[in-house]
């Protein structure tokens, strides 16, 4: 029998049918909750965000007409449900300070990427500030052009790319620190 | 000749392809979707109750006529004189050239919901093609004021698709349009009754 298609799974879904969309959302938990987990740094945030992401993709399903993949469109959810946190009170769990350069540097929360996180680069991503991060994330791990990361963060495509070249310093500096350690 | 370097540099090269590397999909500590189950069973209960709702929204759309869109046309038809001169005066316009409002590729609005507004749109198209010119045009200043509301909320929809917000607000537009359409239907009635 022939398995069925992504489309097919949302359009049943689209109706109204929850065993569809559980189906999408075992197919695509693992992207949401990374790119969640990366944006915050923080584990538990980033499951509540991934929930809240699979809710309003729910309620927003009828909306959804495939002008882009589904997972873009859950993505873009994401990204907003994540902004939305931080704006709130809920969101402002990230230590603060500044730079050599003046600029914020936030550094997550203690619990973030634990010293267990296997890979040296991935916690280094961890440290950089919110937007060099949103965008190594966005454009770096997941492959959006810097127009469609810029879209998602609602900023100039100008600011992805020079927030992309501060990032490549940090993480260049960051992962030197790391190899010294 | 000297090249200058141009682009990222080398070790920059490698470490975002190190980045591209890393794993996209990154497993929770535990299985959300029990959670995420239950929140979607209120959310259907929800909409279960509002669709029961539904038709007393939309009757109390078509009924109260306090939209702001609409002021300059009630305003209008008021001061003028009895709306058998409207009729009589006749038109220059065609029906079909009276287009309803487009919603756009983010609306999440129904089926049925567009064909409660299409059952009525042939009536309205047919008034408003015989309305006095002054009177026709508030009306067509009004269905532009709606479509231009419904064009906005689209746009903002692409960037929000998930906005509650945004999608009330477009269900609003369309229920000034119906109310629009209602208030013109009505008007014909009255008018034939009042000679």
């Amino acid at each position: 029998m022939r398995a069925e298609t992504e489309s097919e799974r949302v359009a049943r879904a689209r109706g109204g049918d929850a065993g569809a969309f559980e189906s999408l959302y075992r197919e695509h938990v693992g992207r949401v909750y990374g790119l969640c987990l990366r944006m915050t740094g923080q584990p538990a945030a980033a499951e509540d965000l991934t929930q809240d992401t699979f809710v309003s993709a729910w309620k927003s399903l009828p909306g959804y007409e495939g002008r882009s993949s589904f997972s873009t469109w859950l993505h873009r959810i994401a990204v907003n449900a994540v902004l939305a946190t931080r704006r709130s009170p809920r969101g402002r769990n990230e230590t603060s300070l500044t730079g050599e350069d003046g600029n914020d540097m936030e550094l997550v929360a203690e619990d973030a990427m634990d010293e267990a996180t296997p890979i040296d680069l991935e916690r280094a991503i961890g440290t950089l500030p919110t937007g060099a991060r949103d965008i190594v994330v966005l454009h770096g791990i997941y492959g959006y052009s810097h127009e469609e990361a810029a879209g998602m963060l609602g900023v100039a495509v100008g600011t992805c790319k020079a927030q992309l070249h501060r990032a490549r310093q940090l993480l260049r500096e960051r992962m030197r620190m790391e190899a010294a350690t | 000749m000297t090249t200058i370097p141009f682009g990222p540099r080398r070790d920059d090269d490698a470490l975002m392809a190190k980045v591209a590397e890393l794993p996209k999909d990154v497993a929770p500590s535990r299985d959300l979707w029990p959670g995420i189950a239950a929140r979607l069973g209120e959310e259907r209960r929800a909409t279960a109750s509002r669709g029961m709702g539904w038709p007393a929204a939309l009757a109390a759309g078509l009924l109260v006529a306090s939209v702001s869109a609409l002021l300059t046309w009630g305003l209008v038809r008021e001061s003028r004189t009895p709306p058998d001169a409207e009729v009589l005066a006749g038109g220059t316009v065609a029906p079909a050239d009276i287009r309803p409002v487009s919603y756009g590729a983010n609306s999440a609005l129904g089926a049925d919901q567009l064909a409660a507004r299409d059952a009525l749109l042939a009536e309205f198209q047919a008034r408003v093609a015989r309305l006095a010119p002054e009177t026709r045009e508030s009306v067509l200043a009004n269905l532009a004021i709606i479509q231009k509301a419904a064009d906005e909320i689209d746009a903002a929809l692409a960037r929000d698709p998930a906005s509650g917000l945004l999608n009330e607000l477009l269900v609003g537009t369309y229920q000034q349009e119906l109310q629009l359409y209602s208030k013109v239907v009505t008007a014909r009635d009255g008018t034939t009754r009042r000679t």
